[in-house]
C-alpha cells in the first residue's frame, strides 16, 4: 500500500491579509485561516492516487494550534491521519528551516513513505522553496511544478509545463512532487466528512522535543534569512509631456526609458550607448 | 458560558462559504431574475450531504448538530436565500418529521433518497382557508381497506415544483378535524398527485413555490406518519425545528445586506468623501452590526437548547421573530445606503430586500411567533 504524505499549510484568507508594518510579517492572529489553494491541489492529487490504487494519506502541517483546522478539513476530504507540528520555538522559521523541521518530522511520523506531495507555492509568501528544499533535506528526488502525475509500480510519471512546452518526467519512489493548481482542482468539503473529522480523527500533535529537533536549528533562531520589509506595491500614473523637435523627443524617450525599451527588445541600451 | 465559536463551527462556516462563493455566487442574480431552480448546483450539493444535514448517518445523513445546521443555512442564504430556503425546508420540515415520527420501515423506504438529494422534500400544510390556523385544513384522507384516499389542494408549497416527497397534512374525519389530523408521505409519482402552476412571488424567486393537487390520491396505510390524530402534534414539533432554519436564512440575508453596505459605503463618494465617513451612514452600519450580532446569539442559543435535548419552542420562536424582522430592517437600510443604485436590479441589495419580507410570513407569521412566545411567558410567570 502506498504511503502518501501531503504537506499542507494554513494561510490567511485572501480577502483579508492584515500584516504588521512594524515587523513585516502577517498578523496571523487577526486573519481567518484557510488551506492554501495549491496544497488543496496536492491533496486532490493524493486523493486521486488513493481512489485509483489505494493507499494511506497523512496530512502534515506546521503552524499555530489553529492550523489543526486544515488537518480536520483534509481528513474530511479523505486523508487518513493528520500530524500537527506546533511549538512556539518553531515560529518565525524561514523556508530552509521549515524544510528541515518538516523533514525530521516526516522521518519521525511517517517512516517508509513513498511519495510526498506539496503545493507548488503558498499564497502568503509565494517562495515555492519549501517543497524542493524538503526533497534535499530528505535526500530524495523531487520534481517541482507538476501539472499531472500517475504512479505505476515504483515509478511516478509526471507532466509539467515549462515555458512553452510540456515536459514528461519519470522518477523513482520514494520521491517528492510539488503540484500546481492547473490540473487538480480543489474539492469542496463534504459536510458529513467534516462532522466525522471532528467526532474522532487520528491527529497527533508534535512539538520540537517530540520530533527531537535541535532548538538552535529551528524557528526564527535557526533561520539564516530575516524579512527586512514587506510592503504593498504602489502603482501610480504620471503624465510626461516631451517637447522639442521630433529628433529631440526621440532622444529624450531613449534617455528616460532606455531600461524599459531595452527590456522589451532584449538589448542592454544603456551599455550600447556608452 | 463560551461565546467563541468552536473549531468545528468555524470550519463548517468556511467550507460552506467557500462552496457558496464558488458555485452559487456567480448565478445568484440570474436565477432570481429568471425564476430558475438551479439543478446544476443541487447536483454539486448532493455528494456533500447538503440534503441530509441532520439526518442520521444510517440513512445517509451528515448527522450535524443544530448550530452547524444553522450555519450551513445562514451561509448558503447569504449568497442565495432561495437556495437556502430549498435546503432548510427539505432538511427540517421535509426530513425531520420522518426521522422523528417515522417507523423503521418508513425511514428505510423514504430517507436514503431524500438525504442523497434524489428526492427533494416539501411540507404541505397551507390551504386556501388554512395557514396559521392548522385546524382549518380541508384536505381529507379517507380510509379504504389498507389504503388512504386523499383529496384536497395545498397552496404556497415551498419546493412544490421540484419536490419528490411531500408530507401532506390532512384530516381523516370531517366531524372532528382537529383530533383526526394526520400527516401522509406522498411521493411525486403517486397517481393522483399533481403540481400546480409556479407562483409569481415578490422574492425567493429561484424557489419554485407552487400549489399541489391531490385527486383520489391513493397511498398505502404504511405512508401514514405516526397515528391518525397525531397531525397537529407533528406539525407543531416540525415547525419548531423549521423556524430555526428560517431564522438562519433571514440572518444570512441580513449578513449579506450588511456586508454589501459596508463595502459600498467605503467606495461611494459624495461631497468628495466616501459616504462611510458621514455619521448618518456610520449610525446605520452600527445599528445593523449590533442587531445582526444579537440575532445570531439568539439563534445559536435556541439551537444549543435543542441540541441539549430541552424544549426549545419558545426560543426558536424568539429567534425566528427577531431574525426575520431584523432581515427586513437591515435589507431596507441597505437599499437606503445604496441610494438609487440600491433600487436598481444591478445591485444585489434589491434582491435581498425582496427576499427578506417573506421570512416574517412563512413558517409561522411574526404574529404566530408572538402567540407562541407569550404562551410560554404566561405559563412561566404567575
Amino acid at each position: 500500500m502506498l504511503k502518501l504524505v501531503v504537506c499542507i499549510k494554513q494561510v490567511p484568507m485572501v480577502s483579508e491579509l492584515p500584516w504588521d508594518p512594524a515587523t513585516g510579517t502577517i498578523q496571523r492572529d487577526l486573519a481567518e485561516g484557510m488551506m492554501n489553494p495549491a496544497c488543496r491541489s496536492a491533496l486532490d492529487a493524493a486523493l486521486r492516487i488513493k481512489e485509483a490504487a489505494g493507499g494511506e494519506i497523512t496530512a502534515i502541517t506546521m503552524g499555530p494550534p489553529m492550523a489543526e483546522e486544515i488537518l480536520r478539513e483534509a481528513i474530511a476530504l479523505g486523508a487518513d491521519r493528520g500530524v500537527l507540528l506546533t511549538d512556539r520555538k518553531m515560529a518565525g522559521a524561514d523556508t530552509s528551516v521549515t524544510s528541515h523541521t518538516l523533514a525530521r518530522a516526516i522521518e519521525k511520523a511517517c517512516p517508509g513513505f513513498d511519495l510526498i506531495l506539496c503545493g507548488f507555492s503558498t499564497i502568503d509568501s509565494e517562495t515555492a522553496q519549501v517543497g524542493p528544499q524538503l526533497a534535499e533535506e530528505l535526500d530524495i528526488p523531487g520534481v517541482a511544478y507538476v501539472n499531472e502525475l500517475e504512479i505505476s509500480g515504483r515509478t511516478v510519471r509526471m507532466q509539467r509545463f515549462t515555458d512553452n512546452f510540456l515536459e514528461t518526467l519519470e522518477m523513482d519512489l520514494p520521491g517528492l512532487v510539488t503540484v500546481t493548481t492547473g490540473r487538480y482542482a480543489p474539492r469542496h468539503v463534504p459536510l458529513g466528512g467534516l462532522q466525522a473529522a471532528f467526532a474522532g480523527a487520528d491527529i497527533v500533535s508534535l512539538d520540537a522535543a517530540a520530533v527531537g529537533l535541535d532548538p538552535e536549528r529551528i524557528g526564527a533562531k535557526g533561520s539564516a534569512t530575516k524579512i527586512r520589509n514587506v510592503y504593498s506595491p504602489t502603482a501610480g500614473k504620471k503624465n510626461i509631456v516631451l517637447t522639442g523637435a521630433p529628433k529631440r523627443i526621440v532622444e529624450q524617450l531613449f534617455e528616460r526609458f532606455d531600461d524599459k525599451i531595452g527590456g522589451a527588445i532584449g538589448r542592454d541600451l544603456k551599455t550600447e550607448r556608452k | 458560558m463560551d461565546f467563541n465559536p468552536c473549531m468545528k463551527h468555524k470550519v463548517v462556516r468556511k467550507a460552506v462559504r467557500m462552496f457558496a462563493e464558488a458555485e452559487l455566487a456567480p448565478i445568484a442574480h440570474d436565477i432570481d431574475r429568471d425564476a430558475r431552480f438551479p439543478w446544476e448546483v443541487m447536483e454539486k450539493m448532493r455528494p456533500l450531504h447538503f440534503f441530509g444535514l441532520q439526518a442520521p448517518k444510517a440513512y445517509g445523513g451528515a448527522e450535524m448538530d443544530t448550530i452547524s445546521y444553522a450555519i450551513v443555512i445562514e451561509e448558503i442564504s447569504r449568497v442565495s436565500a432561495a437556495v437556502g430556503l430549498c435546503l432548510t425546508v427539505h432538511n427540517s420540515v421535509g426530513i425531520y418529521p420522518i426521522v422523528r415520527f417515522g417507523t423503521e420501515e418508513q425511514k428505510n423506504r423514504f430517507l436514503p433518497a431524500m438525504t442523497q438529494g434524489e428526492r427533494i422534500g416539501a411540507f404541505c400544510l397551507t390551504e386556501a382557508n388554512a395557514g396559521s390556523d392548522a385546524g382549518g385544513v380541508e384536505t381529507i384522507a379517507v380510509r379504504d381497506g389498507r389504503d388512504y384516499v386523499i383529496n384536497g389542494t395545498k397552496i404556497f408549497v415551498t419546493n412544490g415544483g421540484v419536490c419528490g416527497t411531500a408530507l401532506i397534512f390532512a384530516i381523516t374525519d370531517t366531524q372532528n378535524p382537529q383530533r383526526s389530523a394526520a400527516v401522509f408521505i406522498v411521493e411525486k409519482d403517486n397517481p393522483g398527485f399533481a403540481v400546480g402552476e409556479i407562483e409569481d412571488l415578490c422574492g425567493m424567486r429561484a424557489n419554485p413555490v407552487s400549489s399541489l393537487f391531490l385527486e383520489d390520491c391513493r397511498v398505502p396505510e404504511t405512508n401514514l406518519l405516526g397515528r391518525p390524530g397525531n397531525g397537529i402534534k407533528i406539525a407543531l414539533e416540525t415547525l419548531d425545528t423549521g423556524r430555526l432554519g428560517i431564522a438562519a436564512q433571514a440572518l444570512g440575508l441580513a449578513q449579506a445586506a450588511f456586508e454589501d453596505s459596508v463595502r459600498y459605503s467605503k467606495e461611494r463618494q459624495q461631497f468628495r468623501k466616501p459616504i462611510s465617513s458621514f455619521q448618518t451612514i456610520q449610525n446605520y452600519l452600527a445599528d445593523m452590526a449590533t442587531e445582526i450580532d444579537a440575532a445570531r446569539l439568539l439563534l445559536y442559543r435556541a439551537c444549543a437548547v435543542r441540541d441539549a435535548g430541552r424544549p426549545f419552542g419558545a426560543e426558536a420562536a424568539m429567534a425566528k421573530l427577531y431574525c426575520s424582522a431584523l432581515a427586513t430592517r437591515v435589507t431596507n437600510t441597505a437599499v437606503q445606503i445604496h441610494g438609487g443604485y440600491g433600487y436598481s436590479k444591478e445591485y444585489d441589495v434589491e434582491r435581498y430586500f425582496r427576499d427578506a419580507k417573506v421570512t416574517e410570513i412563512y413558517e409561522g407569521t411574526s404574529e404566530v411567533q408572538r402567540m407562541v412566545i407569550s404562551r410560554a411567558v404566561l405559563a412561566r410567570r404567575t
